[in-house]
């Protein structure tokens, strides 16, 4: 047993006595190339002036949302077929004048190789869907925030990554003229009109009255502001979501256009 | 011949807001308003001694290397944006999937560093439009191909007009990641990634050309407006 230490004991300094050598020989090698060379004169590497930190891998992914505008009029088909039923025909404007703003849900590639992009249409029954050849189609926008309007509650809730940064009451349409449920998105926002019934701020929304469809430009469901604040909360609307002044504005800072809207 | 033909031969559209071009002709204007005091003490002191933040360092840089990074910034811009949108697609599948993220998350790294080098001087995201691109595989591979040999070939071009070693060296640390990217994307392509004994710098004329010709990048739509709303009430 004590033999077999001592006999550890010298190969471990053997080995160690001859790492160091090998260390020093390496080292003198390079003393000799680098004079030999010429390379000892050379000047320091400078110091990159840019500091490029770890690679971003995507986060949040599940809270984003993408959306895009009809850049060419185009039908919406019941599938990724020029050939299958036209659903719905767009336009490049949407009635507030802004570009016509659709949520994209997914893409498919149809027969040819042909890219088709199933969307959200702003028509009745609401929640139709279609799809719409990528060709026809804007840029992809992504934003990272939703809106719930809970009809019962009163209330609309903001939410951002998945959390919460904005809650209000509002105000909603009445049992004649309901505000409609399901799964919308908020595609434009008009500022500095002339209306005090509409508040600073209205946001258009791909939302339809189902009941007041002659209303003008087809009874759109808005978001916006009042003049009648002491109403809120309560089924006050034709369908619109009204808020308080001073809640839709520090909203239109916190809500960018392309958020989806979800009303329960 | 490596069997991929020149990246305008693939996509033809323009450079609807003309960004790319607007930061070169800085980028052209300031070279040609070279002047004697190259890069200021400051800058020197920040990267001798290192006591200094990048944007400091930043801050001292000659005005022609400032327009040159802004324009590396925008090619960043756009091979950052790329990648993202084709990782959220969702469409893309294997090796390129998996490629998509780790290359993504590098260009995104660069982009945060100009960014932060820059600070205020840095130029704004441009909007892209990557017209389905992103959203099927061969055609993604194809772009991803040309968007990488571009790059490699504009920081080559790039190089020998900066006047901050510091800038130069930064530059090249990038140049060689972006052609391990080149070869990654070309193997996954199925063509030879490494065929030439010298690789030839593209000016940026060259490279202005090569981007407007794609439509890549577009105006963002404009989601205000004025009009009085005719919503329900």
């Amino acid at each position: 047993m004590r033999h077999g230490t001592r006999l550890a004991a010298a190969i471990t300094a053997a080995t160690f006595v001859g790492l160091l050598l090998a260390g020093l020989g390496v080292s003198h090698r390079e003393k000799s190339i680098a004079t030999a060379t010429g390379f000892a004169a050379l000047p320091p590497a400078p110091a990159p002036v840019l500091k490029v930190g770890r690679p971003k891998m995507l986060s949040g992914e599940r809270y984003v949302s993408r959306w895009t505008v009809v850049r060419r009029p185009t039908a919406a088909h019941a599938a990724p077929s020029a050939s299958s039923v036209v659903v719905a025909r767009l336009g490049v404007s949407a009635p507030e004048g802004t570009p016509n703003l659709l949520a994209v849900l997914r893409a498919r590639t149809g027969a040819g190789g042909a890219l088709w992009v199933m969307v959200r249409l702003p028509v009745l029954p609401n929640g139709t869907v279609g799809w719409v050849s990528r060709r026809s189609l804007g840029s992809y926008q992504v934003v990272k925030t939703h809106l719930v309007v809970d009809r019962r509650r009163l209330q609309a809730t903001l939410y951002q990554n998945g959390k919460s940064v904005f809650t209000a009451p509002v105000g909603v349409g009445t049992a004649v003229a309901p505000t409609p449920a399901g799964d919308f998105t908020i595609r434009s926002k008009l500022t500095r009109y002339a209306s005090p019934f509409y508040g600073p701020v209205a946001f258009g929304t791909t939302a339809r009255s189902a009941v007041l469809t002659d209303w003008p430009d087809g009874g759109f469901i808005g978001l916006h502001g009042t003049n009648q604040p002491g109403l809120i909360p309560g089924r006050i609307s034709h369908g619109c979501i009204r808020m308080r002044n001073e809640d839709i504005v520090r909203l239109s800072r916190l809500m960018p256009v392309g958020t989806p809207l979800a009303i329960r | 011949m490596n069997g991929f033909p020149h990246f305008d031969q693939f996509l033809t559209a323009v450079d609807r807001d003309a960004a790319l071009a607007e930061t070169s002709s800085r980028a052209e204007a300031a070279l040609s308003r070279r002047g004697l005091l190259g890069i200021t003490l400051g800058a020197v002191g920040a990267i001798v001694f290192g006591k200094t933040s990048v944007a400091e360092a930043g801050a001292g840089l000659p005005a022609s290397d400032v327009d040159i990074l802004n324009y590396a910034l925008v090619l960043e811009y756009l091979q950052a944006s790329f990648y993202t949108e084709a990782e959220r697609s969702g469409a893309l599948s294997g090796a390129t999937a998996q490629a998509v993220k780790v290359v993504g998350a590098t260009e995104r790294a660069h982009v945060k560093a100009f960014r932060e080098l820059l600070g205020s001087r840095a130029v704004a995201r441009p909007t892209f439009d990557f017209q389905g691109v992103t959203e099927q595989q061969r055609p993604f591979l194809r772009t991803a191909v040309a968007f990488e040999d571009l790059a490699v070939e504009a920081y080559k071009g790039q190089a020998p007009k900066v006047r901050s070693n510091a800038v130069l060296a930064a530059a090249v640390g990038i140049h060689s990641v972006e052609a391990r990217h080149a070869a990654w994307m070309r193997e996954l392509f199925g063509i030879t990634p490494a065929v030439n004994a010298f690789d030839r710098p593209a000016s940026r004329a060259k490279i202005n050309r090569i981007v407007a010709s794609t439509h890549f990048i577009v105006s963002r739509p404009r989601m205000k407006a004025r009009n009085k709303p005719h919503f329900t009430g």
